[in-house]
């Protein structure tokens, strides 16, 4: 009876559309968009909406291909601005595009797994946000394969010492992600989340804006010191890529 | 005076349907059911190889699957996939995880042993001699036979899985290493028990033995 039960629970858990790429990511229902790429970055499109997580707290939905193809230029355009020895330091080699992407009930523009070396990303966020979404995202992934450069006690101590960040990243209100006319020391509310958000809003002006960075940073020296310290610890992975 | 008696139409219908009936059993039993029929018999004594001491002979149930090793492009996942077929560890070895037309896998030899599956386990086994650093290739294309040492989602923790490419499936290039290719019995391959859409297989097929060519 054991036995059984047993049999039962492993074939009903490992009932997936099983497939080379299935094999490879532990991510279903994907199929190949792009592969071959300069910076050998791969795009993978969602053929059928997915679950994954370890209480399948991840869910996406498959992509309209029309609406990936309009988008898919100005995602290239932004993934090129990487080498391929900066995307295998930082351990991403798969673009995976779907939509509606949801973790834990909680909308997102995109999940950065380093262990897959996959970042997902879901093709229909806000377009007003959605190129600095992806470097942001991107972001995570330098820091998590990079942790000794990216101290978040050290960049928290550039704020004022009365400022304090939230608990977590969605325990807070603070999710606005418009430039600050005014910025005191932060790019925009989410900035004031916590720490990494508050790098990846910076890196991702960075990567998309430079001259409003410039512009801000002239007048907020706050923001001017946490600029310098993304700047000079990317330069220490990539001196190329800013 | 015996009376002849006629059959009648329809007991003629009748015995042309059981006779159908009994040739169409025996076909599905015996000839439809040998899912080695038109499996191609490959005879070692007529083939020639240029390099001997890398070609492997792997037994399945339906026959001969010929495979040559590389080890210019993976020297070190060869000559451990070497010692473990001398060692006639993948004797016995399950086809536990197969995709329908894509991929076969086979290997483990602690728990994925057809005298002793451990479904439990199955896929987390140890050959007991380590762990290999992944031989990565851009070069290497994964075509139809091409043979590849499995790893976790990490690399460099290829032990003694592999599996074998029923297609070209090219997103694996530069993502597992290269061990060798089938040159002869892919069919043989083909008709290897699958999972359906699950990717584990229950009462999976195995290797019945698997030797070097040459055993020096």
């Amino acid at each position: 009876m054991k036995i059984l039960i047993l049999f039962i629970l492993l074939f009903h858990i490992s009932y997936v559309n099983a497939d080379e790429i299935y094999n490879l990511l532990k991510i279903p229902n994907l199929e190949i968009y792009k592969l071959k790429n300069n910076n050998k970055i791969r795009y993978l499109s969602a053929k059928g909406n997915f679950k994954i997580g370890v209480n399948k707290n991840i869910t996406c939905d498959k992509v309209n291909l029309n609406n990936l193809n309009s988008k898919f230029p100005l995602i290239e355009k932004n993934i090129n601005l990487y080498n391929s020895s900066f995307l295998n330091k930082i351990k991403l080699k798969y673009i995976i595009f779907c939509q509606n992407l949801f973790i834990s009930e909680i909308n997102t523009g995109g999940i950065p797994d380093n262990k897959n070396r996959s970042l997902i990303l879901d093709i229909n966020f806000n377009q007003k946000y959605f190129e600095r979404m992806i470097h942001h995202e991107i972001f995570h992934m330098i820091q998590n394969t990079h942790t000794k450069y990216f101290n978040e006690d050290k960049f928290s101590s550039f704020n004022q010492t009365s400022f304090n960040y939230s608990e977590c990243s969605t325990c807070s209100d603070r999710l606005n992600l418009d430039l600050y006319e005014n910025t005191d020391g932060f790019l925009t509310e989410y900035s004031k989340s916590i720490p990494s958000e508050d790098m990846a809003e910076i890196f991702s002006f960075l990567m998309t804006d430079k001259k409003t960075i410039k512009d801000k940073i002239s007048k907020d020296k706050i923001l001017s010191k946490k600029v310098n310290f993304i700047k000079s610890n990317l330069a220490k992975i990539d001196k190329n890529i800013l | 005076m015996i009376k002849t008696i006629k059959a009648s139409k329809s007991e003629k219908v009748l015995f042309i349907f059981l006779l159908s009936l009994a040739i169409f059993i025996f076909t599905f039993f015996f000839l439809l059911k040998n899912k080695c029929l038109f499996v191609e018999k490959i005879n070692l004594n007529t083939l020639k190889f240029n390099e001997p001491n890398n070609i492997a002979v792997m037994n399945l149930e339906c026959g001969n699957v010929i495979i040559e090793l590389y080890p210019d492009i993976s020297p070190k996942a060869v000559e451990r996939f070497k010692i473990l077929i001398k060692q006639k560890k993948y004797d016995g070895s399950a086809f536990y995880k197969v995709t329908e037309n894509t991929f076969v896998q086979a290997g483990d030899i602690e728990y994925g042993n057809i005298n002793n599956l451990d479904y439990s386990k199955i896929g987390s086994g140890k050959s007991g001699l380590g762990l290999l650093k992944s031989e990565l290739s851009n070069d290497f294309i994964f075509t139809k036979g091409s043979i590849g040492f499995a790893r976790t989602t990490e690399f460099d923790t290829e032990d003694s899985e592999f599996f074998i490419t029923l297609k070209e499936i090219p997103i694996y290039q530069g993502e597992y290493t290269p061990i060798g290719k089938v040159i002869r019995g892919l069919d043989i391959l083909g008709k290897i028990k699958t999972g359906n859409k699950s990717i584990y297989v229950l009462r999976p097929d195995h290797i019945k033995t698997f030797r070097m060519l040459k055993s020096n």
